[in-house]
């Protein structure tokens, strides 16, 4: 009995220190363009990873990004249930469990074209269920890229097959008429020496 | 023949004349002017809709392109079909000859130097006819093959309305210029 006594006492003891060594939530947040290519008016896909590194869950979370103001950037899509403002527009992600990640994607459409600085979400937590100040940190930043424009695109990309078919409808006449009047008058006076080969 | 006389020409001479000249008359010319001011247009819609440049504040360039180049293929025409009439005349020779006499075989009143004016003008008529359509079928696909190589291949990279110039003006001028042989 003094036995189990003993065990009981020692394995409290150990759980209780262990609860003190745990560390709080520490969120590292990637922000990543997946499009290859950025271009005016055409869906850009933005991803945010938040990888919780510590010990605790993170709480309260909160990813906000000031980098697509309306002016520049069109709101595709993103987390219906979000409000979203003129200058912003955060995500709420009720806990970010320990060791755990999350992903959070929103797709915008950039207005004009040229080069743009993307710059780093910011990120609000409470690090431990206790805590009631709130840790803040920043996402990477993807920096510079080169938003190229829709006519650029068009032209370099897009396959045109109606305007080529539409050009080339404006050939043929050009090409079959001409041909033709000169194939039905060479062919009369070939068959003509043809004929009289023949006899 | 001495100053100030002027000879009038027969109308044989005028028709031998007419054959050898680089001269078309104002129908053909017409002809010619038309086709060539029709195939000079068609790149405006290459170059609107596909290399996507802007018609209205491109219609002054597009307007002084399509002129020169008219002009450039219009002269293609008269020299291609210049070199073809006498290729098409010694071809068809035989032919026409064979088609007159058929058709005045049983008319006795005609005279043999009427039957050959016959065959004379028939030639010139049937030569010029195919050197005409043809020279503009050959010069047209000529200048829109060359448009399509030039511009989405060659000068790709190029501004729009550089890329326009360029291959406009050396589609149509390389054309004329390769008219200008004699074979």
């Amino acid at each position: 009995m003094r036995l189990v006594w003993a065990l009981g006492s020692w394995l409290v003891l150990a759980c209780l220190s262990l609860a003190d060594d745990v560390s709080p939530a520490r969120l590292l947040v990637a922000k990543r363009l997946l499009n290859n290519m950025l271009v005016e008016g055409k869906d850009l896909l933005v991803q945010y990873g938040l990888y919780n590194v510590g010990g605790q869950a993170g709480l309260d979370v909160r990813l906000i990004d000031l980098g697509f103001p309306p002016d520049d950037f069109e709101h595709v899509v993103g987390e219906h249930s979000v409000r979203f403002t003129a200058w912003m527009w955060p995500s709420t992600l009720k806990a970010a469990f320990s060791g755990g990640n999350v992903t959070y994607n929103v797709v915008v459409r950039p207005r004009s074209y040229g080069y743009y600085n993307f710059t780093a979400a910011q990120v609000t937590y409470l690090p431990t269920e206790e805590s009631t100040q709130i840790q803040v940190g920043y996402s990477s930043h993807p920096g510079q890229y080169g938003i190229l424009s829709s006519k650029d695109y068009e032209r370099r990309y897009s396959p045109h097959v109606m305007d080529w078919g539409a050009f080339a409808l404006m050939c043929i006449p050009t090409l079959a008429i001409p041909y033709l009047l000169f194939y039905k008058s060479a062919s009369k006076y070939q068959a003509l020496m043809k004929h009289s080969k023949r006899q | 023949m001495a100053p100030g006389k002027q000879k009038v020409l027969s109308k044989e001479e005028e028709l031998l004349l007419q054959d050898f000249s680089r001269s078309v008359s104002k129908k053909s010319s017409a002809l010619f002017y038309g086709n060539a001011f029709i195939v000079s247009a068609i790149p405006i819609w290459l170059f609107w809709r596909i290399h996507l440049m802007d018609p209205m504040k491109s219609a002054l360039l597009f307007a002084a392109i399509t002129l020169a180049s008219s002009w450039l293929v219009a002269f293609a025409y008269r020299n291609t079909k210049f070199v073809l009439k006498h290729k098409v005349a010694l071809k068809r020779e035989e032919a026409i000859t064979r088609e007159i006499n058929k058709k005045f075989a049983d008319d006795k009143k005609m005279s043999k130097k009427e039957k050959d004016d016959r065959i004379l003008w028939k030639k010139n008529e049937v030569a010029d006819y195919e050197a005409t359509t043809f020279s503009i079928f050959y010069n047209n696909a000529l200048f829109l093959a060359l448009i399509i190589v030039i511009s989405c291949y060659i000068l790709k990279s190029f501004s729009p309305s550089m890329n326009y110039t360029l291959s406009v003006g050396l589609a149509s001028g390389l054309i004329a210029l390769l008219s200008t042989g004699s074979q």
